[in-house]
């Protein structure tokens, strides 16, 4: 666990506790300084901005519900993003696979590489959180923290209130059944290997 | 897409600004509907325990607690966050009775507010007499209400009331609008009342979470009592218990002879100790069992001999989940007698 510095710890600690005791600028300053870190987990778990707005508010509920556990052992922003991994996993493993319909998007080959780069990107990533779609919801969850946005096991497995072995054998999990299911799909097969997923 | 160029992690798209004011917006509104839910006693998460199943039997759980918390009206429980499953659930906080639909959420300060978090439920509320309105708070809507059976959905910032009986008033962000019996409410046309309609599903907002669709069915209303027959009597018919199934290809299962036995023990226990023959039947009346229709209407019964508000609580939800109930005509007699009485 990364022990946030001093001053960091004190100003997160006032503002926890001036939010959690009802004080609506506190609640205001918390929320603008943390969506970003919250969206960004959740963005990365689920791979895009559908459904996010419920998922936001029900994670930032859920740190409000919080706050007066906040100890400061961590940041702020370290424990936000926990709450956040709690929300969007427990919304994945509620919901149904969604059906993800891969010939919506045309083949798009612009002239332009740096366009080029994107479209392919965008596509490869398409491919990626369909296939996530169908794993369990603790290898995804894993797979995405560790993996899609290359954060260490030991901050994943922080995030997930879990520990390094555990977070490494779900990723190795995720990866193996992703490859079995990116076999007849290159560009998924490849995007895989270059995010390191597929090694 | 032939040969593989390097393209590195999907970048996080920004959410916009007017999303942003949404998400804020609707925050602020469920925390002002449940200040308490702030201060409480942090809960410790154990992320490795929760799997399917065990979120499936902690929501059991939950909905066991509230229902047995449930039959000491007034006492001074947590907030507690109710979630069903696949399948819709009942249950009882203080006198309030929540019959929440498949793959909903609500959490219910049994001092005098719910705040539901998605999905749709039927509140059944006691008449609160000097006690404040109890409120059910949805997104930007407010319901306040005194003593009457209502209910509200929400889909993303869209919501929805309906009233069986009874009057409630309804604020949405600045506007107020009383709703009454029969009558239903909906945030697209919010200055506007109208009576309601069998079925009428309530669209999700534009990339709304792929919720499932909600759907205002009003509850199985009560057959009309016959004129000329006097109210209720004094002491209701015990409960029918359920026709024994032809044998099946199969031996019964053993929950089902199991609750058999409950219910024998709990008829049994009436007398010595009606309030825990009471919840034990509640307890009973949560499970799919054919047990559970007789089990309900004993529990209603019981309240009634012992003039508890919940009685008419208890037939509302019997007659919605067993409208053609074995008890069902006694339900009616004896709810058109409670009524009255109030």
């Amino acid at each position: 666990m990364r022990i946030a510095p001093a001053v960091v710890r004190d100003h997160d600690r006032d503002l926890a506790h001036r939010a959690a005791s009802g004080d609506r600028g506190a609640q205001r300053e918390l929320f603008l300084a943390q969506r970003a870190a919250v969206h960004h987990a959740l963005y990365r778990i689920l791979g895009g901005n559908r459904d996010l707005e419920d998922l936001l508010q029900d994670a930032f509920f859920e740190i409000f519900r919080a706050l007066p556990s906040f100890r400061g052992d961590s940041t702020l922003s370290r424990w936000c993003q926990t709450i956040a991994t709690r929300v969007a996993y427990l919304a994945i493993s509620r919901r149904r696979p969604q059906p993800v319909d891969l010939a919506l998007v045309e083949e798009i080959v612009p002239d332009d590489a740096d366009t080029r780069r994107q479209v392919m990107m965008r596509e490869a990533a398409r491919r990626l959180y369909a296939a996530l779609e169908r794993i369990e919801a603790k290898q995804r969850v894993a797979f995405a923290l560790a993996v899609i946005d290359g954060r260490s096991l030991a901050e994943v497995a922080e995030l997930t209130e879990s520990t390094v072995i555990a977070v490494k054998t779900r990723v190795w999990r995720a990866r193996k059944d992703l490859m079995k299911r990116a076999a007849k799909d290159d560009v998924l097969s490849a995007y895989l290997a270059e995010l390191g997923g597929g090694s | 897409m032939t040969e593989h160029e390097r393209l590195g992690p999907p970048p996080v798209e920004p959410l916009s600004d007017v999303a942003w004011s949404r998400v804020e917006r609707g925050l602020w509104s469920r925390l002002d509907a449940a200040p308490t839910v702030l201060m409480q006693r942090p809960r410790r998460w154990r992320w490795i325990r929760i799997t399917a199943p065990a979120l499936a039997a902690a929501a059991a759980a939950a909905v066991l607690t509230v229902g047995l918390r449930g039959g000491a009206p007034g006492g001074e429980a947590a907030p507690t966050r109710v979630v069903s499953g696949a399948a819709p659930t009942s249950v009882t906080v203080g006198d309030v009775h929540v019959t929440l639909d498949a793959n909903t959420a609500v959490v219910m300060d049994p001092a005098a507010s719910a705040l539901l978090e998605r999905g749709g439920a039927w509140f059944a509320v006691a008449p609160r007499g000097k006690r404040p309105p109890f409120v059910v708070a949805a997104g930007d809507l407010v319901v306040r209400v005194i003593g009457t059976r209502f209910r509200v959905a929400r889909s993303g910032e869209e919501a929805a009331v309906e009233v069986d009986h009874g009057l409630v008033e309804v604020q949405f962000r600045d506007a107020k609008t009383r709703v009454g019996t029969g009558q239903r409410w909906t945030s697209r046309r919010p200055t506007e009342v109208t009576p309601p309609r069998v079925a009428e599903a309530v669209p999700a907002a534009p990339d709304a979470a792929p919720e499932p669709e909600i759907v205002i069915e009003p509850a199985p209303l009560p057959a009309a009592p016959p004129s000329v027959s006097p109210p209720a009597p004094a002491a209701p018919t015990p409960p029918v218990p359920p026709e024994p199934r032809l044998p099946a290809d199969r031996k019964p299962a053993p929950k089902v002879d199991r609750d058999e036995a409950a219910f024998h023990r709990l008829e049994a226990l009436e007398r010595r100790a009606p309030a825990t023959a009471i919840d034990g039947y509640l307890e009973l009346s949560r499970r799919s069992s054919r047990w559970a229709e007789p089990a309900l209407y004993a529990a209603a019964r019981l309240a009634a001999d012992r003039e508890q508000p919940r009685a008419r609580t208890l037939l509302e939800i019997y007659l919605q989940r067993f409208p053609s109930g074995a008890n069902a005509d006694d339900a009616h007699k004896l709810l058109g007698h409670l009524q009255g009485a109030y």
